[in-house]
Formats: C-alpha cells, structure tokens, sequence
C-alpha cells in the first residue's frame, strides 16, 4: 500500500553563504580564503509530522513561503531534511513544472520519451503510451521537426501531454500544475483530474481554494515552516481565511 | 522500504540510515541506465546537431591539433613522423579524455541543477549521464587513430586487443575522476578551474607531444615520467595499440593503483557530501 509517513521533519536552508559562481567573485573573496562571513539559516519546515495513507487526497494551503513546495520536494526525497525521517512507500512522481528534460533541438518525439523517462515510465511503457500522447497534443507531423520550432502553445501542449501520461501511486502536483488553473482548456483539464484519480494518493500545493473541495477530503494548512491545521478540507479552508483576514 | 520506527531516533542511527539511502541512490542510479544512457547520447547528439558537418568536427579539430604539433615537434625532437603522429595522435585523444572528465565531469551536478530540484531520480543518475556522453565522444575520436594507424602503418596483431584492458582502466578512472570533480565542484566552484590549470601544468610534465624516451635520457628526469600518474594512464592503451603488446608491467600496477586511491577518494566524497548536495546548487 502507498503511504507517505514525516516524523519531525526539519528542513534548512543555508543563505547569505557566498558561493563562488563567478571568478570575479572568487577573486574578491580571496578565492574562498577568506571566510564569508553572513551565513545564515533559514528554517523552511520546523518539525512536520504527518501521515498520509492510500487513497487520500491531501491539499496543501497556506501564505506564500509558508513551506508547501519545500514540503513537496522533502516528500519526493529531492531535499533531504537535516533532522527527522522521511518514509514513502509506492511509485512517486513529482509534477512540479513540465518541462525539465526537454530539448529544444531534439524533435517532439523524442523529448516525449525523454520525458517520460525522467518521469519514470519503463521504455515498454512509453511504447504504449506514445500514441496516446501523440494524439492527445495534437501536434500531428509537428513532432517529426525540434522543438525550437514550435510555438508557446504547441510546446505547452506536448509538455503537458507526456507529463500526464504518468501512471504514479502517489502523485505530488505544485500549484501550477494542480486542477483547475484557468489557463488550461478544458480537454487539459478533464485530462488532469483523470490522472488525479488514477493515482492512490494525491498531495497538491495550492492556492486556488474553490478547486480544493471538490478535490480534497482532507488539506493541511502550513505557515512559516509549521503545520497550523491539518483536517476536513471545508474546516481548515475555513481557518486559513480567517488567518487571511487577521494578517489583512 | 523500511518502515519506521515511531518517535524520535537517537542521532548515531540516523547517520547509519543515511549512509544506507546513500548506497541504495547509487546502485537505483547504476540500474536506470535506460536513463543515463538517454540523457548522455542525447548530450553527444546536440552538441553536433546543428552544425553542417555534425561529428566531424571531433576529427577536424583533433587533425588541425595532431597535424600542427605532429610535424614542428617531430622535426624539433628528431622523431620519425611515421612513429611519431601515431603515439602523438592517441596520447592527445586520451588526455582530452582524462581532462573533459575533469573539467566537463566536473559541472555534472551543476550543469543537472534543473533535474535535481525538479525531478525524484537519484542524483548519481547525472553522473553517469556525464560519463556516456565523454566515454562516448572519446570512442568517436578513437576512430581518428584507427585512420592515422593506417596511415602509417602501425603493426597489428593479437596483442592489440590488450589496450582493451587498458581502456576499461582509464574508463574506470573517468568515471571516478566525474564523481570526485561533480561533488567538489558542486560546493566550491573553484576546483574546475584550479584542475584545469593543474592539467595544463601536467600536460607539459606528461609524454604526450614528446616521446618518454627522450626524458628519460636524462638520469635525473626519469622519476618525473616514472612517479606521473598520467604516463601510466596513457601507456596502457597507447603501447598496446603502438607496439601490439603489453605495456611495462608497473604501467598496470601504477594505473591499478590509481583507481584504488580514486575509488577511496570518491567513496570519501560520496560519503561527506551525500544528497546534501542539492543544498549547494
């Protein structure tokens, strides 16, 4: 069974640390010599705790830094925390954005399999789904030329047709790829809640409220790294607009 | 997976616990090769596609070297060109490939910045993703020397097939040098840089454009050839595919003895850094 399990889970981030990604700023440091001085620690996630078992679908709310896409990435093991431990059971794929992986000289056919590689689909896999996805972009022979040629739409279009094609146990969405987003047609939307369904457990970042009842049984509220509230969505969309309206 | 244990876990098992994630990531990564050889032969593909003559710019570039520095150094070093640009051919195509896992293998982690924060392989996949695509233009510009062998007539015989051992060394070496190069580079920018200055520093030490021999004249000058790790590197696949036999023998024990001190240096690295290192990118 799927299951994601966070036990005291601390996530920081060092800033301010002076990296040196230029020589010029290698050379004034004294090439790393001399010591920076103003690191300073910011404390992304204090102490999560959660479960979250097959078959749920969890909303994440909350202000923005609040923590909820670190708390993605710390479920799809791209951050690991410095305290506490993360347990995750199932096929995972993160959909945070659709476009890592694509190339803008290689041809349409051939980012769909890259893609869906990198998004963990087995070679066979993608054999059967290649059509589909094909189809679904509606690029016909568009996808024999590099993408470079394609339009802002086109290239939207294939990006995501091939993310969707997924088939995860547990699927973790970051708000722009979540349900809903106005800027989607609604074949794209219709095409996203089936793959919502498909998966045993949904965990997405948010900020469109009106989305997450229709969706969510269950969201957490986050704010500043904690969690505040953690329950039937209809409540905790309820605590958070009243958390709104204290900062307003 | 493990299941685990409720509450709070004393910090000594933690530490075990990472390690553990740490060799479970390395050998998920080994096993999507579907993956990284993608990624690296795609990596190989781009690099050329939109020129006109694609490829063959490994060959061009590689000749315009070969031929330049063949025909001046040849006169300068009284050297016979019929020997003297097959040995200068092959050393220049394996110290282009020691220093690309250097320089190049250096920036896998941050050149994959994009697919580390966005995406759930593990992070050794880019490492290996780095390793086909150098491996793989070095095999390329191989079949430049296989021309120049014709050329002139470098004798052939069944003990050519031992620069395949040799090979599978200083391939061993690539790919340890990349894991070394990816996770220092990660966290101090700078050790691209400073290694690619201590290359050319060696390239200059290492019989590469002149003949070991003319070196070792000098009493005094053999121990730059003899304690040069490079030499050794390079001997067991060019005298092979020069001379059709084996190297020296302390060229296989020096080239052994290389990859052991780099595999302990790369498990050290692996092992400071494990996959903390997105935090530095």
């Amino acid at each position: 069974m799927a299951h994601i399990q966070l036990n005291n889970v601390d996530l920081e981030f060092q800033v301010g640390a002076k990296r040196h990604d230029t020589l010029k700023s290698a050379v004034r440091s004294g090439f790393g010599l001399r010591r920076r001085t103003e690191a300073r620690t910011v404390k992304a996630l204090k102490g999560l705790t959660l479960s979250i078992r097959s078959g749920e679908r969890v909303g994440l709310i909350g202000h923005n830094g609040a923590g909820k896409s670190t708390l993605l990435k710390v479920m799809a093991g791209i951050y690991p925390p410095q305290r506490g431990t993360v347990v995750t059971e199932g096929h995972m794929c993160p959909l945070f954005e659709f476009v890592t992986g694509f190339e803008m000289e290689a041809t349409g056919w051939e980012n769909i399999r890259t893609r869906a590689l990198l998004l963990g689909m087995s070679p066979r896999e993608i054999d059967r789904k290649i059509d589909g996805i094909a189809e679904f972009s509606n690029l016909g022979e568009f996808l024999d030329i590099p993408v470079r040629h394609y339009s802002t739409g086109m290239f939207v279009r294939l990006a995501f047709a091939t993310s969707t094609a997924v088939d995860p146990q547990i699927l973790l969405l970051d708000e722009v790829m979540a349900a809903g987003d106005a800027a989607f047609i609604e074949s794209a939307r219709k095409r996203m809640n089936e793959l919502m369904l498909r998966a045993s457990i949904v965990v997405f970042a948010s900020h469109g409220l009106d989305v997450l009842p229709t969706f969510c049984d269950r969201t957490i509220l986050l704010k500043q790294g904690r969690i505040v509230a953690d329950g039937p969505t209809a409540d905790v969309v309820k605590a958070y607009a009243e958390l709104s309206a204290v900062k307003a | 997976m493990a299941v685990a244990a409720p509450g709070e876990q004393p910090a000594r098992s933690l530490v075990t616990q990472e390690m553990q994630t740490t060799i479970r990531d390395v050998v998920r990564s080994a096993k999507l090769w579907h993956i990284w050889t993608r990624l690296g032969m795609q990596d190989v593909r781009l690099k050329f596609r939109r020129s006109s003559i694609g490829a063959a710019w490994i060959f061009v570039n590689l000749a315009v070297l070969v031929l330049s520095i063949g025909f001046i150094y040849a006169n300068l070093l009284g050297q016979e060109p019929r020997e003297f640009i097959p040995y200068l051919t092959i050393g220049m195509i394996l110290w282009g490939y020691l220093t690309n896992s250097i320089v190049d293998g250096g920036n896998a982690f941050i050149n994959s910045e994009g697919y580390i924060k966005q995406i759930s392989l593990p992070i050794y996949v880019y490492i290996f993703r780095f390793f086909v695509s150098i491996s793989v233009t070095t095999l390329i510009t191989m079949c430049a020397f296989v021309i120049v062998a014709v050329i002139y007539r470098v004798p052939v015989g069944p003990g050519t097939l031992l620069a395949i051992p040799g090979l599978l060394m200083v391939m061993t070496t690539s790919l340890l040098l990349i894991t070394i190069f990816a996770h220092l580079n990660a966290r101090f920018r700078d050790v691209a840089h400073m290694a690619s200055v201590g290359m050319q520093v060696l390239f200059f030490v290492t019989p590469v454009i002149f003949p070991a021999h003319l070196l070792r004249q000098r009493r005094s000058m053999a121990l730059v050839i003899d304690l040069n790790p490079m030499y050794h590197l390079l001997e067991v696949i060019r005298r092979p595919l020069l001379s059709a036999g084996p190297a020296e023998w302390h060229s296989y024990v020096a080239a052994g003895l290389v990859i052991v001190v780099l595999a302990a240096v790369a498990t050290a690295v692996i092992a400071v850094f494990q996959r903390r290192i997105v935090f530095a990118l």
